[in-house]
This record gives structure tokens, sequence and C-alpha cells, in this order.
């Protein structure tokens, strides 16, 4: 399985958003990885439901996600990863997932959660698995849309 | 390039642009021209006039506009009918503004408009009517 694309956005697959990151991306599949998601059959379908055509989207639970990734089955997929929050992200790569870039597009403020720029809030469950990530050498950047110039998440937090 | 002339009663044209940059990113060679309570069809037409110089756009330029028949597109259809490498797409909504930006890059006119309407139309859907058909396969 070829990894076009790993994004973290916690809206996952929504409208035309998606249309244009399936285009900047090359892939021809899309795995929404969320133990949450897959477990919601309404975010769940609203998700497949604005797919764009022509791609095969999944919503499926990690433990899944690490199967799916090792079977040689679907070694033709070029997939676009898609996780709510970078704990998600860090599960798959210590699952085996060969993760080299994440794209950080969104992550909703909440309370107790720290803005670090525009469409980016972060407590520190995340910042932790942000820094695990860096530790490995994977590269964090953040862009709200594909023309944006890419800004290090690691320089923010 | 295709150059990109969006015009619309009121400031729809402009919050529209601004809309699709927020999905998108931002656009060169488009230009947002509002239709405001007062202003005659000839104004639009030399509003009109002046984008197009501004544009500068040797490839062509496409007017999307709101309503089929307003203001808009009878000024822009008076420009239009004088030149080849134009042509006007009305019913101008999000998704067929997001879906013409990558391809003006590279596509020749009469299938930038043909990607617009297409991208216009399909847009149009409701949740009753495609929610039941939805299937996960299984992976």
């Amino acid at each position: 399985m070829e990894i076009c694309l790993t994004r973290i956005d916690d809206r996952l697959i929504h409208g035309q958003v998606a249309t244009v990151w399936v285009k900047e991306s090359g892939c021809n599949k899309i795995i929404a990885c969320s133990d949450e998601v897959a477990a919601d059959p309404l975010r769940k379908t609203l998700l497949l439901q604005v797919t764009p055509p022509g791609i095969k989207a999944y919503v499926l639970p990690i433990d899944k996600v690490l199967e799916a990734y090792k079977n040689p089955k679907y070694s033709d997929f070029k997939t676009m990863f898609l996780c709510t929050n970078p704990n998600d992200v860090l599960r798959l790569v210590e699952g085996g997932v060969a993760i080299k870039s994440v794209n950080v597009g969104g992550m909703c403020y909440k309370e107790g959660k720290t803005l670090i720029s525009g469409a980016v809030a972060v407590d520190e469950a995340d910042i932790d698995a942000f820094k695990k990530l860096h530790a490995k050498g994977i590269e964090l950047e953040v862009r709200k849309v594909a023309r944006d110039s890419k800004v290090d998440l690691m320089s923010l937090v | 390039m295709i150059g990109l002339i969006v015009c619309t009663h009121g400031k729809f044209s402009e919050e529209l642009v601004k809309a699709s940059e927020m999905i998108f990113g931002k656009q060169e060679k488009v230009k947002c021209i509002t239709f405001e309570p007062g202003e005659s069809a000839d104004g639009l037409v030399e509003k009109y006039k002046t984008a197009i110089a501004e544009l500068g756009e040797k490839d062509g330029v496409l007017f999307v506009v709101d309503l089929f028949g307003g203001s808009p597109y009878n000024a822009a259809s008076r420009i239009v009918a004088q030149h080849e490498n134009m042509d006007i797409v009305a019913g101008v909504n999000l998704p067929m503004l997001l879906e013409v930006y990558m391809p003006r890059t590279f596509m020749g006119l009469p299938d930038l408009v043909e990607t617009a309407m297409t991208a216009g139309r399909n847009a149009v859907q409701s949740f009753s009517g495609t929610y039941g058909n939805v299937v996960e396969e299984e992976l």
C-alpha cells in the first residue's frame, strides 16, 4: 500500500475539501482511521457520502487499518490516511505504517486546548504525541489548504 | 491561464470567492464584480472592461454569474458576443468555482465551460437522496 498523504483533520472527509486534497495527493483510496468514528454509524456514513467520485473510502478502527496496510492484497492502494488526532497517527506508526510526513490540517479548539495556528488547537496529550512522531524523524507540517506553504508544527508548540 | 470574472447581485461574488479561498487557497487571475442597487447594465459593462484589461489574459476569460438572464449575465453577454475567447456560465456556486480553479491553468475554454457546468449541477444533492445508498465495501 502506497501512502500518498497522511492528514490530521478532525472533520476527516468533508465535502469539497476532500476533492481538493484527493487531487493534490493523487490517491485512489481514502482510509479514515479512527476507533471512535468507525463505531459511529452516522459519522461513518456521512464520510462515505461525501467521498469524491472515483475514489473508494473506508472508515476503519486503527487495528483494522494495520491489518489492511500489511495485506499484500491491497498493494495497489494509493491511500490518503485521515486521522482525527496525532495519537492515532502514532498508533499507526508504532504499528508499522511507514509514514514519513504528516499534514496537520485542522484540530478544532475545545476547552483545555491551546490554539497554535488558525486551524490547529492542541493539548498536552497532542503535544506529547507530536513530540514522539518528531523524534522518529517524521515531518509535521501545518497547512490548512493544499496551496498554503508548509509550516513546521514543532516551531509552533 | 483562463481569467475568471465572478459577478453577482450584491456582494455575493466577493464572499463566494473568499469562501472558495478558505478551501482552495489564494487565487490568481480572479476578479469579483458586484452589481449594486441603482447600478445600470452599462455601468457593469464598464466594470467588466476594466477587469478584463487588468486580467490581461490572452488565454481567455470565463464569466461566472449568478443568474441566467440577470444583469450580470446580460452585461457580460454584450462583451462575450464580440470575443471568441470568452464565455459565460450562469448559476455559480461554491463547488463550481473550486472545480474550475485548477483546470483553468491547462484547459481550453470550451472544456472549462463544460467542467464548470458539470460541477455546478453535480453539487446539488440531498441528504435523503444519498444517505440510503451509501455502502461501505469490506476490506
